[in-house]
């Protein structure tokens, strides 16, 4: 812990104000464009999210006070605020913008789980529990349903939220009935799973974290990496980043800066 | 099926992003300050100056409630010197002219200084460094230090085309402006072009190929392009990068760890 931490505890200022409001928008708004240029899931952002939604409410209830304010004829203040519809205009495209964000990012994501949703499903049953129930490995009544795993004891939904992990489950078990009862039926029961491994390769799909992506630089240096791999089982660095150069590398490469907020996606 | 869009931003989306710069206007009418989602709007005072989000400028400027003051880049002097730089500067010949400096990032003039990054803190305690478009790299200001160049902040495509359609009658000569910003445009296409033959640097591990300077829908006219470009040399080059790994795990086994990477070289557009 150093001295940056502690200020940090200070600095964190009570989530009412408007010096939060702004900070938390521009979070947003980062956030929708990495997740916009990213091709896996990036882990939800809890905290932020709940603050934004809350506050998406109160500015609903704001707008639908001051818009019943201004048509109630009893009292008749049009003559003490004539700008009441301007501001109305204002704060409704304001809310349209921040709503249209969230809308985006949320659209996005089911668009990534959806695409690689066994891969998601088997990352998050695996984060939580080590070992597999392999019961079901000799039986004649093999169905596509069974290679969902069990979900029930999952703490730590992430990279998803609860209602995503919700979501991709109800997913992925009518698309496994689906694809049993129209074809998969007619298949030898061994064939029948959705995650099969056979001869060491995974039918599961993942996203590739080598796509390249366009990052800015934001603090004094940040190397690009090459995670361990092919043998080679350590991190190694590569090209160096200046800070506000901007870049197109690999994904990979930036993950962990990119965690840390030292760099940003474009 | 849940969504449509490519990855990455699409150039509409980029110019949603550019409506959240700040600019100065100058209020025709008075106006109480308002708390909004993306923060609090001061109240508008004539003649006071104030500075809004840009999507905002342009609601009351298209209803005649407020005058938008243009940023010192959007003339047509700061921009013929910007396209100096671009066309005449051989050290640029091949890059960017220099965008202007991040927070905290020392400016073109004081070469030698070290930037020194200070982060703002987020309510989760992560790190948060401002970058464009919450920059305020497009409100006027009154007096330019001088010797400081003038830069293209990362929205200028889309801020000066938004103000160039909307407050024309606001800028310094705006036709001089359209062609000078049309001008640049065609000069910086061009060298993205030219740039195609670096990409390969982009399509190994740990390498990357320097864009710094470019515009924020200049990266979105490019993106599919080059990620095409770059993605499809990664592919064919997977086996060749696979068995260089393999030599080098083989190296450091051997102790002799020190050639890490070998495309450390210098490679910008």
């Amino acid at each position: 812990m150093d001295i940056d931490d502690i200020l940090a505890s200070v600095d964190r200022n009570d989530v009412s104000s408007p010096e939060s409001a702004v900070l938390d928008h521009q979070l947003l708004t980062r956030f929708w464009v990495a997740e916009r240029g990213v091709s896996e899931l990036l882990p939800w952002p809890e905290a932020l999210m709940n603050r934004m939604m809350g506050r998406v409410r109160k500015q609903i209830e704001t707008i639908e006070d001051l818009a019943a304010s201004s048509s109630d004829p009893a009292s008749n203040n049009s003559n003490n605020n004539p700008n009441i519809n301007l501001k109305l205009s204002i704060l409704q495209t304001d809310l349209s913008r921040t709503q249209y964000l969230l809308r985006c990012i949320l659209r996005q994501r089911l668009s990534k789980l959806t695409k690689h949703s066994m891969h998601y499903l088997l990352r998050v049953s695996a984060a939580s529990s080590s070992q597999h129930p392999d019961s079901q490995i000799n039986t004649d009544q093999q169905q596509p349903e069974d290679s969902i795993p069990d979900l029930t004891n999952v703490l730590d939904p992430s990279p998803l939220s609860a209602q995503e992990l919700a979501f991709l489950r109800a997913h992925q078990t009518l698309l496994a009935g689906h694809f049993g009862a129209s074809f998969l039926s007619s298949f030898p029961a061994q064939l029948r799973r959705l995650d099969d491994n056979a001869g060491g390769v995974s039918m599961v799909q993942g996203p590739d974290g080598r796509e390249m992506v366009f990052v800015r630089c934001l603090v004094e240096r940040v190397a690009v990496v090459v995670p361990p791999g092919d043998g080679v089982e350590v991190e190694t660095m590569g090209t160096e980043m200046r800070m506000g150069d901007v870049w197109v590398v690999r994904w990979e490469g930036v993950r962990g800066a990119w965690e840390r907020g030292e760099v940003e996606i474009l | 099926m849940a969504f449509p869009l490519p990855r990455g931003i699409t150039p509409p989306e980029i110019s949603f992003l550019a409506e959240m710069e700040m600019v100065t206007i100058l209020p025709r009418q008075r106006l109480e300050g308002l708390e909004l989602l993306g923060g609090p709007v001061e109240p508008l005072l004539p003649p006071r100056r104030a500075s809004l989000p840009l999507w905002l400028a342009l609601l009351l400027k298209r209803q005649r409630r407020a005058n938008i003051l243009p940023p010192p880049w959007l003339h047509p002097e700061s921009l013929s010197l910007i396209l100096d730089i671009e066309t005449q500067h051989h050290e640029y010949e091949h890059t960017f002219s220099p965008p202007p400096p991040l927070p905290g990032q020392p400016s073109i003039r004081d070469h030698g200084q070290r930037p020194v990054a200070v982060p703002r803190y987020t309510p989760d305690g992560g790190r948060y460094y401002p970058a464009p478009p919450f920059l305020p790299q497009n409100v006027a200001q009154d007096h330019i230090p001088a010797g400081e160049p003038p830069s293209l902040p990362f929205h200028w495509l889309e801020v000066g085309t938004m103000l160039l359609d909307a407050a024309s009658d606001d800028l310094v000569d705006p036709d001089q402006t359209r062609r000078l910003l049309k001008e640049l445009r065609e000069v910086r296409t061009a060298k993205i072009r030219s740039g195609v033959d670096v990409l390969d640097t982009a399509s190994t591990g740990g390498g990357g190929v320097a864009l710094t300077g470019v515009g924020a829908m200049e990266v979105g006219e490019g993106r599919g392009f080059i990620a095409g470009v770059i993605d499809g040399l990664r592919k064919i080059g997977a086996s060749k990068e696979q068995a260089r790994r393999e030599q080098m795990a083989e190296d450091m086994a051997n102790g002799g760890y020190g050639a890490t990477q070998d495309d450390d070289d210098d490679m910008e557009f």
